[in-house]
C-alpha cells in the first residue's frame, strides 16, 4: 500500500480559478457572452456615431454613454456566471465531489469568485477599441478608459460577489439567477427616474449609497465635465465599501455555508 | 494496526428526522465492507458523514486513523466515489481527471501522468479526449472510480456504483473494486441494495435498517445469524423421482420433502437448521450414490438475501 | 474724383444689395442681408452662410443682437435649431454710421427636408421697436443613406466578427479533440 504523499496545495484557489476559466472560455459559454456583448456595443456605438455625426450627441456624452452601457454590461455579465458557482454545481450534481477535495471551502469560493469576474474583464477590455473609435481627438480617451476600469472593476467584485452569496443559499440555479437579476435591477431603478425625482437631499443620498449609480455618476463627472479624479472622489465611496463588505461575506459565506443540501447530487 | 474506519454511536439528524442513529462499527484495513439497506435507511447519509461532507449531530469516527475533527486530512486520505454524482459535461475525462489530480496536490507533470494511468487502469485510455457528455454511464462510474483513486487513498467509498449499469457493466465495475482492494491494498465501503454484489466481492458486511445497524459481521456470520432454515431445490430425471424421493427421506436432517414448481422431476428439500451445509451435502451424496441422474441441485435459504429480508422486514 | 454724398451712397448701396438678390429689411437705418438666399446640402453635412449687417444711419449704433432661426417649411418636421448650430446668438459691438459687419455662421444639416433659415436683428434695450429680418435662406437638405456613419462600419463588425471567429474556432477545435 501507498503511503499518501500528496498535500494540499497551498495556492489551491489558483487550481480552482484555472479550472473555471477554462470551463467558462474554451467551454464555450464565455465566448459567446463576450460576442453578444460585442454586437450590443457594436449597435450603440453604430448609433452613437451616427447621432454625432448629425450633432445630436457631444463627442464626450457619446463616450460616455457608451463606457456606462460597457461598465453595466460587463457588471451584468460578472453577476450572472457569479449566481451559476454553486447553485449550478448543485444543480449539476458536481459540487458533491468538488466538497470532496481536500482544499479549504475559502479557496474553492475565491477560484469560482475569480473565473465570473473575468467576464467583465473580457467585457471592458471589449470595449476599448470602442471608446478609443469615440473619443479620439479630444483628449479624454485615457481619462475614460482608467476611469471606466476602476469603477468596472469595483461594481464586478460588488456584484459577483453578490451573485456568489446569493448562489451559496439559493435552493436552485433558477431561484439564484432571479433573485440576482432582480437585485441588479433594483440597483439600476434610479437610473430610470425623472431628473427631478434625483433632487434634494433623499434623491443624491440614495444616488451615492447605490454602488451602480455613484460608480457611474462618478465616471460621467470625469468623461462628460472633464473634472479631475479627486474632485468626485467621495462619490466613490460606496462602490468601494460595497466591493469590500459583500467580498468579505462571500468569503465567510462560502467558507462556512457551502454544504451540499439534503437531497442534492440526485 | 488500528482500524480503516471506526465509527462510535454515530448520529445524524436532519431536523426531526433521525437518518442513521447508534452507528458503531469498524473496518480492518483491507477489507471489503459491503454496505446493505434498504431505500431510505441511512446508506448515502452514513457514507456522507465518514466522508466529512455531513457533520455528525453526535458520536465520534476516524477515518484512516484521522479522527473526525480534521476533515481535510480525512479528505486527503480517501477516495468517493458519490451516489449519482454529475461530471462537467464540457471537460474531457483526461481534462477531468488533471483537475482533481491537481486538487489533492499533484503537481502539474505528475498529475498528467496519474491521469493517464488510472483511465487506461479503468479502462477509458482511448476516450480520454473525448468530451464527457459523449460518455455512457458504464464510462462515467468508471470514469468516477479513477477521480476515487487520485491520491491513491487508504479508504475508498463507493455509493451504489453499479447503480443503472447492465450486467455486464456491473462486472467490470466489482472487477474494479476487487482489484482496488487486492492491488492497492485500500479498504473498501461498497454501499449497495444488490445483495448479489455484496456475496461475490465482500468479505464483510454492514446491514442497516432505519438509520441503526441491523448486522455486521463477515457474509456468513450475518446469513447464519438469520437463522434461516436451509432448503435446496433439485431436479431429476421425472422417472427416478419416487426413487429420489424414498432416498432424500432416509437421508439424516431432512425435516421436509416435496414436489416442487417447474419443470418435472423438481423437488425441494428443507434441512432442519442444526447444520444447514452437513446434512444437504450427504443427502445429495446418497442420491448419486443410488444412481439417481440429479440434473441441478441448489441450496436455498440462510442466504444473505434471507438474512437481510428478516432483519430489515422485522424493523 | 468728387466724392459721393451719403444718401447717393445709401442708394447705390441699396440698389447694389438688389442687384445681389440678397437685400434685405431697412428699418431704423439698419439693412440686413445675405451672402446667398438658396442652399442645397446633404444629411449631416455642415455649411456656412454670410449675413451683412448695415448702419445706414448717421449716427452709430450699438447695443444690436442678431440671431439665427431655423424653420421647417413642411409640416410635422420637428426642428431642434440648437442641433443645427451652438452659436446662434452674436451680440454686436457698436457700428459706426455708414459701416456694416458681416457675421459667419455656421450650421449643420440635422433634418432632411425643405427649411428656412434667417437672421433677426434686434435692440438689447428699447423693445418697442421690432426686429429687422433679414432675407429667407432657403435650405434644402437631401437625405444622405450610407451605412458607414462616422466611419464606424469596420470596428462594429470588425469585432463581433473576430470574436465569432474565435468562439466557432474553440468549438470546432473541442469537437475535433
Amino acid at each position: 500500500m501507498v503511503e499518501a504523499e500528496l498535500t494540499t496545495p497551498r495556492r489551491s484557489w489558483t487550481i480552482v480559478g484555472e479550472w473555471e476559466l477554462r470551463d467558462l472560455w474554451l467551454g464555450g459559454r464565455g465566448l459567446l457572452l463576450t460576442l453578444a456583448f460585442s454586437v450590443l456595443v457594436s449597435m450603440l456605438t453604430y448609433l452613437t456615431a451616427t447621432n454625432r455625426a448629425l450633432n445630436f450627441l457631444e463627442q464626450r456624452e457619446s463616450v460616455n454613454l457608451t463606457l456606462q452601457v460597457a461598465i453595466a454590461v460587463g457588471a451584468l455579465l460578472a453577476l450572472v456566471a457569479a449566481a451559476d458557482t454553486v447553485s449550478g454545481e448543485r444543480e449539476r450534481g458536481t459540487l458533491e465531489t468538488l466538497l470532496l477535495a481536500p482544499i479549504p471551502r475559502l479557496q474553492l469560493t475565491l477560484g469560482k469568485l475569480g473565473a465570473a469576474f473575468s467576464l467583465s474583464v473580457a467585457a471592458f477590455a471589449i470595449t476599448i477599441p470602442y471608446v478609443w473609435f469615440l473619443g479620439r481627438g479630444v483628449g479624454i480617451v485615457g481619462a475614460a478608459l482608467a476611469s471606466g476600469a476602476f469603477v468596472g472593476m469595483l461594481l464586478a467584485v460588488f456584484l459577483a460577489s453578490l451573485g456568489t452569496l446569493v448562489s451559496v443559499f439559493a435552493a436552485s440555479n433558477r431561484v439564484s439567477l432571479s433573485v440576482s437579476l432582480f437585485l441588479l435591477l433594483a440597483l439600476f431603478a434610479p437610473t430610470q427616474f425623472p431628473s427631478g425625482a434625483q433632487q434634494g437631499w433623499l434623491g443624491e443620498f440614495l444616488l451615492r449609497a447605490n454602488p451602480l449609480t455613484a460608480g457611474e455618476h462618478y465616471v460621467g463627472k470625469i468623461v462628460v465635465d472633464g473634472h479631475a479624479w479627486s474632485q468626485d472622489v467621495l462619490w466613490l465611496a460606496s462602490p468601494i465599501v460595497a466591493a469590500a463588505l459583500f467580498a468579505l461575506l462571500v468569503a465567510v459565506a462560502g467558507a462556512r455555508f457551502m454544504h451540499l443540501s439534503r437531497g442534492s447530487s440526485r | 494496526m488500528s482500524a480503516a474506519v471506526e465509527a462510535d454511536g454515530v448520529r445524524k439528524l436532519y431536523g426531526e428526522l433521525v437518518a442513521v442513529e447508534d452507528l458503531t462499527f469498524s473496518v480492518a484495513p483491507g477489507q471489503i465492507l459491503g454496505v446493505l439497506g434498504p431505500n431510505g435507511a441511512g446508506k448515502t447519509t452514513a457514507i456522507r458523514v465518514l466522508t466529512t461532507l455531513l457533520a455528525p449531530s453526535r458520536g465520534t469516527f476516524a477515518v484512516a486513523g484521522v479522527p473526525h475533527t480534521r476533515p481535510l486530512e480525512i479528505r486527503r486520505r480517501i477516495g468517493v466515489l458519490p451516489e449519482s454524482t454529475g461530471y462537467p459535461e464540457r471537460q474531457t475525462g483526461e481534462e477531468f481527471m488533471r483537475y482533481h489530480a491537481r486538487l489533492y496536490g499533484h503537481a502539474r507533470a505528475s498529475a498528467v501522468a496519474v491521469a493517464a494511468k488510472l483511465l487506461a487502469d479503468v479502462g477509458l485510455a482511448d476516450r480520454r479526449r473525448s468530451l464527457i457528455a459523449g460518455y455512457s454511464r458504464g464510462m462515467r462510474q468508471r470514469l468516477g472510480i479513477a477521480r476515487a483513486l487520485v491520491n491513491e487513498p487508504r479508504v475508498v467509498f463507493l455509493d451504489e456504483p453499479t447503480l443503472g449499469l447492465d450486467p455486464a457493466g456491473q462486472r467490470q465495475v466489482l472487477s474494479l473494486v476487487r482489484r482496488i482492494a487486492r492491488e492497492r491494498g485500500a479498504t473498501v465501503l461498497l454501499s449497495t441494495h444488490l445483495l448479489a454484489e455484496v456475496e461475490e466481492v465482500c468479505s464483510h458486511v454492514l446491514i442497516l435498517n432505519r438509520g441503526r445497524v441491523a448486522a455486521l459481521g463477515t457474509v456468513s456470520e450475518v446469513a447464519r445469524r438469520a437463522a434461516a432454515p436451509r432448503s435446496a431445490r433439485l431436479r431429476v430425471a421425472p422417472e427416478h423421482v419416487e426413487e429420489a424421493l424414498s432416498v432424500l427421506a432416509r437421508a439424516p436432517g431432512i425435516e421436509h420433502l416435496a414436489r416442487a414448481d417447474g419443470a418435472p422431476g423438481s423437488l425441494t428439500a428443507t434441512n432442519d437448521g442444526r447444520t444447514p451445509n452437513g446434512h444437504m451435502n450427504e443427502a445429495l451424496r446418497r442420491l448419486v450414490e443410488t444412481g439417481v441422474p440429479v440434473l441441478s441441485f441448489e441450496l436455498e435459504g440462510a442466504r444473505l438475501s434471507d438474512a437481510f429480508l428478516a432483519m430489515t422486514e422485522a424493523g | 474724383m468728387t466724392r459721393l454724398r451719403p444718401p447717393v451712397v445709401v442708394t447705390i448701396g441699396a440698389l447694389a444689395l438688389a442687384f445681389v438678390g440678397a437685400a434685405g429689411a431697412v428699418s431704423n437705418g439698419l439693412a440686413v442681408s445675405v451672402d446667398r438666399t438658396g442652399i442645397s446640402t446633404a444629411l449631416g453635412h455642415k455649411f456656412v452662410f454670410r449675413s451683412t449687417i448695415v448702419n445706414q444711419s448717421t449716427s452709430p449704433v450699438s447695443g444690436l443682437i442678431a440671431h439665427l432661426n431655423v424653420l421647417s417649411l413642411r409640416d410635422g418636421v420637428y426642428v431642434d435649431p440648437e442641433d443645427w448650430s451652438s452659436h446662434r446668438t452674436h451680440y454686436l459691438a457698436p457700428i459706426p454710421a455708414g459701416a456694416s459687419v458681416t457675421l459667419t455662421w455656421k450650421l449643420q444639416a440635422v433634418n432632411a427636408g425643405s427649411f428656412a433659415i434667417y437672421v433677426a436683428v434686434l435692440p438689447q434695450r428699447g423693445a418697442a421697436r421690432p426686429p429687422i429680418t433679414g432675407p429667407t435662406v432657403h435650405v434644402s437638405i437631401a437625405r444622405r443613406k450610407t451605412l458607414n456613419s462616422g466611419g464606424t462600419l469596420p470596428l462594429v463588425l470588425g469585432v463581433p466578427a473576430l470574436l465569432g471567429a474565435l468562439s466557432f474556432g474553440v468549438r470546432v477545435r473541442r469537437r475535433t479533440d
